[in-house]
């Protein structure tokens, strides 16, 4: 288990199973709004803490965001280690709770070393906790 | 009042808490958030909107979804707003478009009309309403936003879609980056070439925007024509991601400041010659050829000249059409004139745009006096593009 410091963007709940997506996305175009899966990749959104290095691309992606959350495929939160206007303003028209995580490289090692990393976040603290079974073998 | 790291004057206040009701509060969060992420104290009011990302091509469902819902809720345009071209001819006269995004385009147009959105659907607002020097803007459309603050001086930050709606609502935008003097600074000086046309310009435009990331200031930049600041600028904006370019002799002073260490860079015709052998085909008339002028919309004396330079010749060729891109109310401006060119061949449309659109058919190349256009039709849609001045277009396709 470790704590991680992070900044309320959109403010909600957020705990649940994590999914990581360690590069800049664009929601339009590499996101596929009605099915709720990062295209490509066999990722599911729906209901996870989507963990994020930021954004990129088209200022429609925002409306990607809030086309996950009409279809109901949209994460439960997502924390960000970089956000930008595109990510804020899609989580606040989707009503989808929004982080930055301070220390995202610590954060993203962490994630790595953790089988199954479950997340949960305290807004008394503004910190995240992840728990999860650490891998014996932390060579890389 | 302080709003986290952001202090809102008491309408401000009562907007973000509900008083304007739910779809001014949203674009008042919308407006805040986005201002608390990029380090703004306050906000600005803003005199002119453009609202961009209003393609049902682009945004399609979720899109249209979105808008339904915040004109439902009772969204209203606060301020002057304007809109970018649709994904549809408006004035149905072309018949190069396609048929299919007809009904979702109507849908999204009638919201945003409904919210008390002007229905010029352009890319050139500075030609609907002439933005002032130091004025407040929120604007999408990233040709627009070079025009206004580099020709102009006027100031304003590149939106995207979304925060234009929500600016629109509320007559606000967050004060930081290019509404902040100290943001304006040059931190390049450019010499280039001698610009002959607007395919020139164009070409340098893509150039800068592909390998300078700093605000630049261009010399001699005052004997260009308008069409060439317009084509260049956009160009700049397409290929990079600028904003402001300053125009020497051109941009107001007084809305921009220059570094005390510029760095001095100096382009010749000898690359932009290359650079256009790289981004360019040689034009040719193999297959069916799509001819196209108009992007960034034409200015009213653009069309005019265009349209004189067009009747002196016989008409299109076979398996060419020849499209111009107009502000949707110069149709009825220009209606007899536009009636001469379509006796000519030649393909009028009006409040679109062929880059955030479907086109009935593929063409296999397609000739531009734009580099936007260029850009854009080469990444989005595969075409294979081939640059050359109006007149030099009009030359190519028409006989005499």
């Amino acid at each position: 288990m470790r704590v991680f410091r992070v900044e309320e963007i959109v403010s909600g709940e957020c705990s649940g199973e994590a999914i990581v997506v360690d590069r800049k996305i664009s929601f339009y175009g590499e996101v596929d709004p009605e099915k709720g899966v990062v295209r490509g990749e066999d990722i599911v959104l729906k209901n996870k803490v989507l963990v994020l290095r930021g954004t990129r691309g088209s200022t429609v992606g925002s409306y990607i965001l809030y086309a996950l959350k009409y279809y109901g495929v949209a994460p439960k939160c997502i924390i960000a280690g970089e956000v930008e206007p595109i990510l804020v303003i899609g989580c606040i028209i989707a009503d989808i709770p929004l982080f930055k995580v301070l220390d995202y490289r610590s954060f993203i090692e962490y994630l790595r070393v953790v089988k199954n990393p479950y997340i949960s976040y305290s807004s008394s603290e503004k910190t995240v906790v992840v728990y999860g079974e650490e891998r014996i073998d932390n060579s890389n | 009042m302080w709003c986290n790291r952001l202090y809102l004057t008491r309408e401000e206040e009562a907007m973000y808490n509900g008083e304007y009701g739910e779809a001014t509060a949203l674009a008042m969060k919308i407006i805040v958030k986005v201002g608390e992420v990029m380090g703004a104290e306050k906000l600005v009011k803003v005199k002119h909107v453009h609202v961009s990302g209003v393609s049902y091509y682009n945004i399609r469902e979720p899109g249209l979804l979105f808008l339904k819902k915040i004109v439902e809720e009772g969204a209203i345009a606060r301020t002057y707003t304007t809109v970018n071209p649709s994904s549809i001819d408006l004035c149905g006269c072309s018949g190069l478009f396609s048929r299919e995004l007809v009904n979702g385009q109507y849908m999204i147009n009638r919201v945003l009309e409904k919210m008390g959105v002007k229905p010029v659907y352009t890319c050139v607002p500075y030609l609907v309403r002439t933005p002032s020097p130091g004025e407040h803007l929120a604007w999408g459309e990233s040709n627009a936003i070079a025009m206004a603050n580099s020709f102009y001086g006027a100031f304003t930050n590149r939106e995207g879609g979304p925060l234009t709606i929500a600016s629109a609502i509320t007559g606000r935008t967050y004060y930081s980056g290019l509404h902040l003097i100290d943001n304006r600074v040059v931190e390049a000086i450019i010499t280039p070439p001698k610009i002959v046309d607007e395919a020139l310009a164009s070409l340098l435009g893509l150039y800068i925007g592909e390998y300078i990331d700093v605000k630049p200031m261009i010399v001699d930049a005052w004997k260009w024509s308008f069409l060439s600041i317009k084509e260049f600028l956009a160009s700049t904006a397409a290929s990079g991601s600028h904003a402001l370019v300053v125009l020497d002799k051109i941009t107001p002073p007084n809305t921009y400041r220059v570094s005390s260490s510029l760095e001095k860079i100096s382009i010749d015709e000898k690359e932009l010659r290359l650079y256009k052998e790289r981004v360019s085909e040689a034009i040719d008339f193999k297959g069916y050829v799509l001819a196209y002028i108009g992007c960034p919309h034409t200015s009213y004396l653009e069309l005019k000249e265009l349209i004189d330079y067009i009747l002196s010749h016989k008409r299109v060729r076979d398996n060419v059409d020849l499209l111009i891109t107009i502000p949707l109310h110069y149709t009825s401006l220009l209606s007899d004139e536009i009636k001469y060119l379509v006796d000519k061949g030649v393909r009028v449309a009006g409040g679109v745009c062929p880059i955030v659109s479907l086109l009935n058919k593929k063409p296999d190349l397609v000739i531009t006096n734009s580099g936007k256009a260029l850009f854009y039709l080469r990444k989005l849609h595969g075409f294979r593009v081939a640059i050359a001045s109006a007149k030099d277009i009009v030359r190519e396709v028409m006989l005499n």
